[in-house]
Formats: C-alpha cells, sequence, structure tokens
C-alpha cells in the first residue's frame, strides 16, 4: 500500500524511531479469511536478577516424578501444563547484559542477527495488525545497555520496548480501525476540522493562509488513508474492553499488562509477545511488598546477607512466580477452539542467571508452558550436562517450523522437549572422605548450598557417614573458587578452618578439584 | 518601556568596527558588489563556498538586507586584515573605506520593525504543557524509573518526533518543521488519551474545575455546558465571542444523559485538533494598520510561551481580557510573577539548555546519576541566573554554583558546605538533588565555561574553543573542511604537547582564519583534563588511558594556557580569559546574550529590522550592569515583541 510505504519513509527520513500507534495498521488491510485452525503463538516471560538457587532447584525427581521447589509453588497448579528444564545455561560467570542478551539469542556474541522470538514472529505474524509486541516494565539502563533487551531485529539492533498498558491498550483496541464505531467518529472529527479550518481561512491573509494549507493538506491525507484502509469485520466486539485504569504501583502495571497480553493474543491482534518483568540487573524497589532496598542490591545476597534481605528477595522472586502463574491462568480462561488460548501459546519462562550473586550461569530457570502438541508438558527435564541456551532456542524454532541448522553458537537441537529421547542427569558414584593434615582439612564429597535461611552464605560438602563438611568463607573465595558452580556436583576441596568432634569447618580455601574434571569460566560470558 | 522605532546606531557601529569612519553613503551596487567580485568571490561562491558564504547569490536589496550579518562579519575581517587570506590578493586603503561606508549608511538606514506575524505550530514541550495546563494533569508512560534507568516519562514528547532547531537555533521555532501525517495521528492518540483520563475516577478533582460539581453518574448537561465553556476559555486561549461559543454548546441540546458525554468528549477533541489549537497566533486580531501592537490575548501567549514555554494561565488571560496588559505597572509585575513561578524553570530546561548545547553532557557518562548530576550543575545555575535577579555577566564568572556528592569531588573545600549526603540501605547509586554553594576555594570553577559537565561534552581544546566562541561571543564559524586529518601523535624521540603538534598541524593560512579565533579560547582550557577534572587542584587523579595506544595525557607543567585574541587582548589562564570576556570583550558577549534571548523569545530568526532594538538593549545592559531579570523586561517591552506586521496582502 502506498500509503504505508510513504509514510515509513518520511519516518527514516527525519532519523528518528518513532513509536506509532496506528502504523501497523496500514497492513490490516490485506486481512483475509478466518483460518480455520487457531493460530500458533509465542510468548515470553523474563525475570530479572536470577535467582537464590536452593530456594529454586528442584532436588533429586525424575522425569514424571518429581517435586516443585519452593520458588515454584505459586504456579504448582498448573503441573501438567509446564516443562521444566534443567542443567540449561553453561558458563562459569556472565555479565547481566550478555546473559540477558543469551536468553532469547543464544550466545552474546550473536550481536548481528534477530533473537529467535523475532524469527519466530516473522513466520506465525499471518496478517495480524501488529507483528509482535516488546514489552517491559521499567527505564533503559545505559551504563549496560543490554540489560534492558531481550528482542533483537534481524541486524542485531535492540527492539524499542513499550511499558505502558493503556498505551498498548489504546494502540491496539481504540484506534480508528478497531471498530466501525471508532472509524466514524474518526471520520466525522476531519469533516469538523476541516470545517473550521476552512472558516479561518476565508479571512486569512497569505501567511495564515499558508499555514492552513498545510493543515488542510494533512487533513485530507488523513481522511484519504481512513477511506482506502479496508478491514474486516473484527471477530471480537472491541468496544467492550475496559481500558486499564491508572497503575498505582508495578504489581498493577504489571497485572493490566498481563491483561493486554491475554487480550492481544486472543484477538489475534498479534502473535508473538515478549515481556520483561524489569531490566536483568533490575533497580527497582519492590516497595508494594513492603521492601525498601533495590532488587539488584538484594540478589547479591552472599555480600549483602542477612536472614530480612534474603527474605524479601525470595519474596520479589515469589512475586515474580506468582506473575508467571497469573499469565497461565489468564491463557487457560480463554476458550479457543476445543482447547484453551494456552493450548495454542508457547510460553518460554525464565531468567538469564542461576546464582543471582555470583552470576553463575547454570541450572538457570527456564520453563515452558502450553503449546499443546508441540511440548510435552507436566514433565522436569533435567539434562545430563549442561546445555546451550542456543541448542533450545533451535529447538523452539523447529516448533514453529523453521528448520536452521545453527542458531548462534549451537549446531543441534535440543531433545527432549515433544517427549523424544534425551539423555537424562545421573548421579555419578565417587568415594566420599576427608582428611586433615594440622591445621589442613582436605575433603572429597558433593558440594551444596545450605538451605537453611539463616546460614545462606553456608556451603555443605556431604561425606557419606558423617555431618556434612561447612565450607564458611569470604566473597572472596566464594566467588575465586566459584563454589556456585559445582554446586551438586562431586569436587575436592582443600583449606583451612577448624575441626569440633566430627564437625568440620573450612574457613579459608586453597584448592578446588572436580572429581569428574568440570571447569568453569572458561568462556568469558 | 517602549522602545522608539528610530534608533541611531552609530555609537554600536563604532563599538563593532572600532575606528572612525570617514567617507558616508554608498551604494551596494556600485560601491560594494565590485569589489566583492575582484576579492572575495573567487573562494565565496557556488555550491562549496568557503566558509558557507555565498556572495554569488545576493542581488536584490532583499538579499543585501537577509545578509545582514554577513556584513557584519566582512567588515569585522577586513577591519583586523584576517580576510582576504594573506596569501590573496589585498584590496586596498581606499576600497577597504568604500566597504566601511556603505555599511555605515546600511546600518544607519535600519528602522526597528516587527516581523510580519507568522502563525507556528506548538513545539512538542509548548504541546506538552499547553495539553497539562488544560487538563491540570500530565500525560505520563507508565514505566517504572529505577535508579541508574531512564525512562521518558512524558506521552507526548515519547509519541512527538524531537523538534529540529529552527533557523533561531531554538526548538520553538517551528515554522520549518511542518505538520505530518504522522503528527497528526499522534496528536489525534493523545488527545484521545487525555480525555480517557479527564473521564476516569482518578481525575475526579480535576474534572470539577471545568464542571463545577462532582459528576454522579451520567453528565447533566448543566456541568456538560459549563465543562465546554471553562474548556474553551483555555484551549483557545483567549474569550470568544459568545455567539461562537453558543453555537458549540448548542450541540448539547437534545442529547440524552447517555450522550452527552460522547458529545463533549467529541466537542473537546475536535477543538484541540483544530488549527487554532494546534498553531500559534490564528486567531490574532487583524487592524487595517499594515504595523500594530498585538492583541492583548496575543501579547500575553508571547510572555507565557516565552518564559513558562506554556499557555497563559487564568491570572493572565483574565488581565489580558480587561485590556489591564497594556498599562505598564500590571506588565511588568506579571513579568516578576511569572518569573517567580517554577514554570519559570522551562528558561533553564528549554532556552539555556538548547543555547549552550547542553544535552550534549548527556553523552559525557553512562552512569545516569553521574550524568543527571553533571547536566543539572549548569541548568540549576541558570535558572538561578533568570529567576534570582542575578546580572547578566555572572554567566563567565560567579562565586556560587550547584553541586552534589557526584560532583563535590572538583569543589575542594567548599564541599563542605553541602548538608551531608547519607545514602539509604539497599540503594546502590541514586540521583542526589543539588546544593547552592559559594565559591570560596575552587574560583576556577565560577561560571559556566568551566564546570565539569561543560568541560567534559567539548572534547579537546578545538571543540571547546568553538563552543566559547559561538555560544557565549556569538560568532558563526563554517563547518571545518572535511579534508582535516588528524593531529598525528608524538613519534618516539619527539615530545610535543598536543598544543605544540596542533600548532604544527594548522600553520596553513586557511586553517587559520578560524583557528586564531578558536584556538586560544579552547587552549585556555587546558587547565582541565577531558573529564573536567582540575589538574592543579591537590586531589587531582588522572584518567585511565582508553586505549593503550592512546597518547598520555600532558602533564601539568607542561600546559601552556596562555594566549592571544585576534583582537590584541593576552592572557595567562583562565581566569584571565574570563576577566577579558566581562571587561574588553563585555560588548560581544552582552550582544550574543541579548540576541540568543531575542531569539528564542520571538521564536524566530533574527531580522535586520530587530538590529537597533538589539543594540539599545546592549547599550542598556552594558550602561546598567544590567540582571537578567531586566533582559527580560527588556525583551518583553520591544517593538519586535510587542507588535506585528500583518502580510501583505491581508
Amino acid at each position: 500500500m502506498p500509503t504505508s510505504i510513504q509514510r515509513r519513509t518520511l519516518l527514516r527520513g527525519a532519523g528518528v524511531l518513532l513509536p506509532l500507534p496506528f502504523l501497523n495498521l496500514m497492513e490490516a488491510s490485506a486481512r483475509t479469511a478466518e483460518p480455520t485452525l487457531p493460530p500458533r503463538r509465542f510468548l515470553t516471560l523474563f525475570k530479572p536478577n536470577g535467582v537464590h538457587p536452593p530456594s529454586w532447584n528442584i532436588s533429586g525427581g525424575t522425569e514424571h516424578d518429581f517435586r516443585m521447589s519452593p520458588l515454584m509453588q505459586p504456579f504448582k497448579k498448573h503441573r501438567d501444563d509446564v516443562l521444566i528444564l534443567d542443567n540449561m545455561g553453561d558458563f562459569g560467570f556472565s555479565s547481566h547484559a550478555n546473559s540477558t542478551r543469551r536468553f532469547l539469542s543464544g550466545h552474546h556474541t550473536n550481536t548481528k542477527a534477530a533473537s529467535m522470538d523475532q524469527l519466530i514472529a516473522d513466520r506465525i505474524k499471518g496478517d495480524t495488525p501488529h507483528r509482535s509486541l516488546e514489552l517491559t516494565t521499567e527505564g533503559l539502563f545505559p551504563n549496560q545497555i543490554g540489560c534492558s533487551y531481550i528482542s533483537y531485529d534481524k541486524n542485531g539492533a535492540p527492539m524499542p520496548r513499550e511499558s505502558d498498558p493503556q498505551l498498548i491498550f489504546d494502540r491496539l483496541f481504540r484506534n480508528p480501525l478497531a471498530s466501525p464505531t471508532h472509524r466514524r467518529r474518526m471520520s466525522s472529527i476531519l469533516d469538523r476540522v476541516l470545517e473550521d479550518a476552512r472558516s479561518l481561512s476565508r479571512t486569512a491573509g497569505s501567511e495564515d493562509r499558508r499555514t492552513l494549507d498545510e493543515y488542510l493538506n494533512v487533513v485530507r491525507e488523513s481522511e484519504k488513508r481512513l477511506r482506502n484502509m479496508q478491514q474486516a469485520e473484527p471477530k471480537v466486539d472491541v468496544s467492550r474492553f475496559t481500558r486499564p485504569a491508572n497503575a498505582a504501583n508495578l504489581d498493577q502495571q504489571v497485572e493490566s499488562m498481563l491483561d493486554m497480553i491475554e487480550l492481544a493474543l486472543w484477538t489475534d491482534s498479534t502473535r508473538c509477545v515478549t515481556y520483561m518483568l524489569g531490566n536483568s540487573n533490575s533497580r527497582m524497589i519492590f516497595d508494594f511488598l513492603g521492601i525498601t532496598e533495590q532488587h539488584h542490591y538484594l540478589s547479591h545476597f552472599f555480600r549483602n546477607f542477612s536472614r530480612t534481605n534474603l527474605e524479601s528477595l525470595l519474596k520479589i522472586s515469589l512475586w515474580h512466580m506468582e506473575k508467571f502463574d497469573s499469565l497461565l491462568t489468564r491463557l487457560k480462561s480463554r476458550r479457543e477452539g476445543d482447547g484453551t488460548l494456552l493450548d495454542n501459546t508457547v510460553v518460554l519462562y525464565g531468567s538469564g542467571m542461576g546464582h543471582s550473586d555470583n552470576h553463575t550461569v547454570t541450572r538457570i530457570p527456564i520453563i515452558l508452558a502450553g503449546g499443546k502438541g508441540l511440548l510435552k508438558t507436566g514433565r522436569y527435564v533435567r539434562y545430563s550436562e549442561n546445555q546451550e541456551l542456543g541448542r533450545l532456542h533451535i529447538a523452539l524454532l523447529e516448533t514453529f517450523g523453521i528448520d536452521v541448522d545453527t542458531f548462534a553458537n549451537s549446531v543441534d537441537s535440543l531433545p527432549g522437549l515433544n517427549g523424544s529421547d534425551f539423555e537424562p542427569y545421573q548421579e555419578r558414584a565417587f568415594a566420599s572422605w576427608v582428611k586433615v593434615e594440622g591445621i589442613q582439612i582436605t575433603v572429597q564429597g558433593r558440594i551444596r548450598m545450605s538451605d537453611n535461611l539463616d546460614e545462606a552464605k553456608v556451603f555443605l560438602v556431604d561425606v557419606e557417614g558423617q555431618p556434612p563438611v561447612r565450607v564458611e568463607v569470604e566473597f572472596r573465595d566464594f566467588h575465586n573458587f566459584n563454589l556456585a558452580y559445582h554446586c551438586g556436583t562431586g569436587i575436592t576441596l582443600t583449606g583451612t578452618g577448624s575441626t569440633a568432634g566430627d564437625q568440620y569447618i573450612i574457613r579459608k580455601v586453597t584448592e578446588l578439584k572436580s572429581v569428574y574434571g568440570r571447569k568453569p569460566g572458561t568462556q568469558n560470558g | 518601556m517602549n522602545f522608539s522605532s528610530k534608533i541611531s546606531v552609530g555609537l554600536a557601529v563604532s563599538m563593532v568596527i572600532g575606528c572612525p569612519l570617514t567617507a558616508s553613503g554608498g551604494d551596494f551596487d556600485q560601491d560594494v558588489k565590485p569589489l566583492l567580485g575582484k576579492y572575495c568571490i573567487k573562494c565565496h561562491s557556488g555550491e562549496d563556498a568557503n566558509g558557507d558564504i555565498d556572495f554569488s547569490t545576493i542581488s536584490t536589496t532583499d538579499d543585501v538586507d537577509a545578509a545582514f550579518e554577513t556584513w557584519e562579519s566582512v567588515v569585522k575581517h577586513l577591519q583586523a586584515g584576517t580576510m582576504p587570506p594573506e596569501d590573496e590578493r589585498q584590496p586596498a586603503d581606499n576600497e577597504r573605506n568604500r566597504i566601511f561606508a556603505w555599511y555605515e549608511s546600511f546600518v544607519n538606514n535600519i528602522e526597528a520593525q516587527p516581523a510580519v506575524f507568522k502563525p507556528r505550530r506548538l513545539s512538542a514541550t509548548e504541546y506538552r504543557n499547553t495539553l497539562r495546563s488544560i487538563f491540570g494533569f500530565d500525560l505520563q508512560v507508565a514505566i517504572i524509573e529505577a535508579e541508574q534507568t531512564v525512562a521518558e516519562r512524558s506521552m507526548v514528547l515519547k509519541l512527538l518526533p524531537t523538534d529540529p532547531p529552527g533557523r533561531s537555533g531554538f526548538q520553538n521555532d517551528t515554522h520549518q518543521n511542518p505538520l505530518t501525517t504522522v503528527i497528526w495521528d499522534q496528536y489525534s492518540f493523545l488527545v484521545d488519551a487525555a480525555l480517557e483520563q479527564l473521564f476516569s475516577p482518578e481525575r475526579r478533582a480535576e474534572l470539577r474545575t471545568f464542571t463545577g460539581s462532582d459528576r454522579v453518574g451520567d453528565l447533566t448537561s448543566k456541568q456538560a455546558e459549563r465543562l465546554l465553556r471553562v474548556f474553551l476559555l483555555r484551549a483557545r486561549r483567549r474569550t470568544l465571542p459568545e455567539s461562537d461559543v453558543a453555537q458549540i454548546v448548542s450541540r448539547l441540546q437534545d442529547k440524552s444523559s447517555a450522550e452527552l458525554l460522547a458529545t463533549v468528549k467529541f466537542e473537546i477533541k475536535t477543538v484541540l485538533m483544530s488549527p487554532a489549537f494546534i498553531y500559534r497566533g490564528l486567531l490574532v486580531t487583524v487592524q487595517r494598520e499594515k504595523q500594530q501592537s498585538v492583541d492583548m490575548f496575543e501579547l500575553a501567549e508571547r510572555l507565557s510561551y516565552f518564559l513558562w514555554a506554556d499557555m497563559p494561565d487564568d491570572r493572565l488571560l483574565s488581565l489580558a481580557a480587561d485590556n489591564a496588559l497594556a498599562e505598564p505597572t500590571v506588565y511588568a509585575a506579571q513579568i516578576d510573577r511569572m518569573l517567580a513561578s517554577p514554570k519559570a524553570r522551562s528558561l533553564a530546561d528549554d532556552f539555556a539548555v538548547q543555547w549552550l548545547a547542553l544535552n550534549e553532557i548527556e553523552h559525557v557518562s553512562d552512569n545516569v546519576p553521574q550524568m543527571v548530576a553533571l547536566k543539572s550543575q549548569p541548568i540549576d545555575f541558570m535558572h538561578y541566573l533568570f529567576t534570582a535577579d542575578q546580572p547578566l555577566l555572572q554567566l563567565i564568572d560567579s562565586d556560587i554554583a550547584f553541586i552534589s556528592p557526584h560532583t563535590s569531588r572538583h569543589y575542594g573545600p567548599d564541599a563542605r558546605q553541602m548538608t551531608r549526603y547519607v545514602k539509604q540501605k539497599g540503594i546502590e547509586v541514586e540521583i542526589v538533588p543539588n546544593q547552592k554553594i559559594k565559591l570560596e576555594h575552587a574560583i576556577e570553577r565560577g561560571g559556566i565555561l568551566t564546570m565539569p559537565g561543560v568541560l567534559a561534552m567539548n572534547k579537546g581544546p578545538i571543540q571547546r574553543g568553538a563552543w566559547i566562541l559561538e555560544r557565549v561571543l556569538g560568532q558563526q564559524l563554517p563547518e571545518p573542511p572535511a579534508d582535516v586529518g588528524q593531529v598525528p601523535p608524538n613519534s618516539a624521540d619527539e615530545h610535543l604537547t598536543f598544543r605544540q603538534r596542533f600548532e604544527q598541524h594548522r600553520s596553513n593560512p586557511s586553517c587559520a582564519v578560524c583557528h586564531d579565533r578558536i584556538d586560544p579560547l579552547g587552549f585556555a582550557l587546558q587547565d582541565f583534563d577531558r573529564g573536567g577534572q582540575y589538574l592543579r587542584s591537590n586531589n587531582y587523579r588522572p584518567p585511565k588511558r582508553r586505549k593503550s595506544r592512546e597518547q598520555p595525557a600532558d602533564t601539568k607543567s607542561q600546559i601552556d594556557t596562555s594566549g592571544q585574541l585576534p583582537s590584541g587582548e593576552t592572557f595567562e589562564n583562565i581566569t584571565e580569559l574570563k576577566q577579558i570576556l566581562t571587561t574588553s570583550q563585555r560588548n560581544a558577549v552582552l550582544r550574543n546574550i541579548v540576541k540568543r534571548t531575542m531569539s528564542y523569545a520571538l521564536c524566530r530568526q533574527l531580522m535586520i529590522n530587530d538590529r537597533p532594538t538589539i543594540n539599545l538593549i546592549v547599550e542598556q545592559m552594558d550602561e546598567t550592569s544590567g540582571t537578567w531579570r531586566d533582559l527580560f523586561h527588556a525583551v518583553a517591552n520591544s517593538v519586535a515583541f510587542r507588535e506585528m506586521r500583518r502580510s501583505p496582502d491581508n
């Protein structure tokens, strides 16, 4: 359509990127008959600042027999609709920005190409008025700009984000094309202002007339556009939708946005949505939860440890989980065809990192939901080895019928999402023991974080036949030896500390070796 | 006070030229044009005319008039001997005098006249402020503006394209910035959003200012009528004839109570989408005379868009309606009242920021609280000068500064005047408001030139010098030629300072034309490193080198800050340069201040007929050591501001 091309050219000429309320609608004229099957959608919800691993991880359990972790309790009722992936991520450490880039782009060096959501949007957009929505809650973080984006266009440039539910509502449902009523109203406005401008014009001098001509041209152009834009009868009467109220806090803002996502998908206004619950290093303050510290500060729960701080952090993480629950509940509430909106939507929920203080990228929270017939949900899939996110992305692209040989640095698809075979994680046996030579203690066993919230900085090494060896070290040792990375695996750890009966405490680490040779941080992530 | 339209400008001319003029009169075509052809046109014509000055396009009297600033600089160059360049043929003394004589009569014959009044579209900032003043609330974007993040909170500024600066250099000069369908769509969207809000439960209080009473359920027809009447007065920014109002109000008749709301919304939207709202000045009363005083509502609007970038408030509108604004004491009292209002902050936020290019400070640091601290210093300072009745030349040097914990390290012991800042637990870095301090030790920081953010936004001595020349002294510089290379680094056995290397590099006379003016100013600031730190302070910390192959910065002992201006004054350092700017260059600085303020106030490029007014105000400011308040009064009382000419065929 010439009009739409013209307007885009104009924009480019001005050299600015504008959020355009009506631009996408220009394309709506090409809209054809209703498809017989409900369309497939893709939806991503991003959780900032990682997790406190002992609260998130599922300990033990198998594909069909597992217990959801404390942080998963808010969406426990959706157990049959979710597919919990574990051992995702493969970096010793990562910056916030890089871990965020990887979330949908496979690898942080993949900076010249589209993120996977955009590839999916291109494939499934059909004739929807809005190709995709990129949503967020928080302002841009210029100091590490990569913390603010997960969606990137085909050149690898960040997609502008939208945060305001009212603006999204107006854009989707209150534009002149949204309903015949809106169109008629716009048309009468144009008639009236034309009348006004003409009456002014009769008395105007040449300077005024030049201005009025400029004005009249624009109004006539708008009339022409309105006339040219044919529209199919909307399948839902959108004029009945209620505009979201002003949000008094983050919770209300997010709840309203989830409403908008539900409506946008249900009315088939768009089929691809990405939503960040905050920047990946979010500085937001959850005052409505009674918390006065910044989320990012609290997320460094080792460095800034106190029981109260940790509880605040968990409250925030639980809130994130509640929003995921709220989203799934909404999608399930909409009937579509023989099933629900959730059945026709593949949902990806997760974070960029695991351990939020050390920025360790192992066992990062990744959950898929919905996608009936595409995903086999109701399972817990823990892979035998740490997985690149790029493999997951290839698998999801395939789910939407996009075959790629490679994505970012990854070359093959992650198995198991649709119930296909995968190699599950298995504990490997090894001997565990403690040795003491003078003040030096050496222990071999499986290392884990204490799940006692009063001592969240403490690591425990399990040794058969005696109390676990306690590792109570300063941040420097925690970080330099990357204790968080080795959690759940066998290590041989040497250090100094104290002994009281059969209770050993290591306070200074001098050496750490992985029993199976795992080495963190070989890539600068 | 009103300025008479005929003013002798002889004094100002001799100040510009600096020498007595003997011959008088002269004709451009006979006396000047041939000389331009002989000495200038070789370089100054055609598409790549040097310095963007093309004499070949000047032929009619109007062209000559429009080029008045060019003639001023021609005379300056001839006087200083900087043009034609020394390797070109030079005009004889009698030829030079012919040009001087023509120029004197040219300038002497100019009358102070207002411009033809051209309507202009509200700038995005004005549109935002005006919408806010009409409805009583701001259209805000829902976004969490956490510390260290940036977000556009204004829905208007988010949706409307950023206005490019007009020919005046200011964004409120929208004459070359036409309405487009894109902007039209955004206006429509914004008005809808405002209407949704006005009738939402959260805006009950604001709605009551229109309806006079609380809405219970549907609007009553009485409420609807009052709402429209109040709205029309605000949105039209003037009282309309009762017949016009009655016609609009009559559309409410015979509407069921359910239809009333839709009708009211429709009427409001048509008014806000109409040309009389979107453009300024379409409703001005035009009299038969070619030149006339603007009507009182227009005067009120001119004043409020100048001092507030916003529409007139109720007080101003009612004084306009009563014709009381014509009374000089009332008018003056309104200016003072408006300068005391929080809305006068727009003078700093818009006028000063655009004039001094302070938005450039945003590129200095990605760390938002640090960047905001650096940028807010000059803005708070300018706001103080504007609204606390401070002398104009405090711009150059002052003993007042605005600092926060993020900038306090630049202020040595003076920083102790701040009340102690205690960061709240769990907040990593945050924006901290400035506090006003008196400079007792860090006196090198006084005035706008040596504020850390201003020093850091201009990269290196050349940018710093060009900034002072253009923004403070008001001289125009052409774009630098595209083929200038980089200054070569020291080779292994060289130990030259940047200044020495640069002076070798630019020894070409055609470079010298501009660089003789730029460089002394810029090198005077070499005591400040690229981040704006003062090298001579006791706690100076050298910045880290960004790249390993980067040349080390010059050390304190190597640095030479002395220089000589083309006009002859010499100085040792920035303190002495500031002194020159406030004494022998005082007139040039004042003149630039007056011109920039006039351009902003008039929302247009200055014309030849503004010149007598400018001269008069400069003279007045010079003689009385005028303050910013004095200047705002003088501008608001000038012919250009209070009067208009109508288009020739009106």
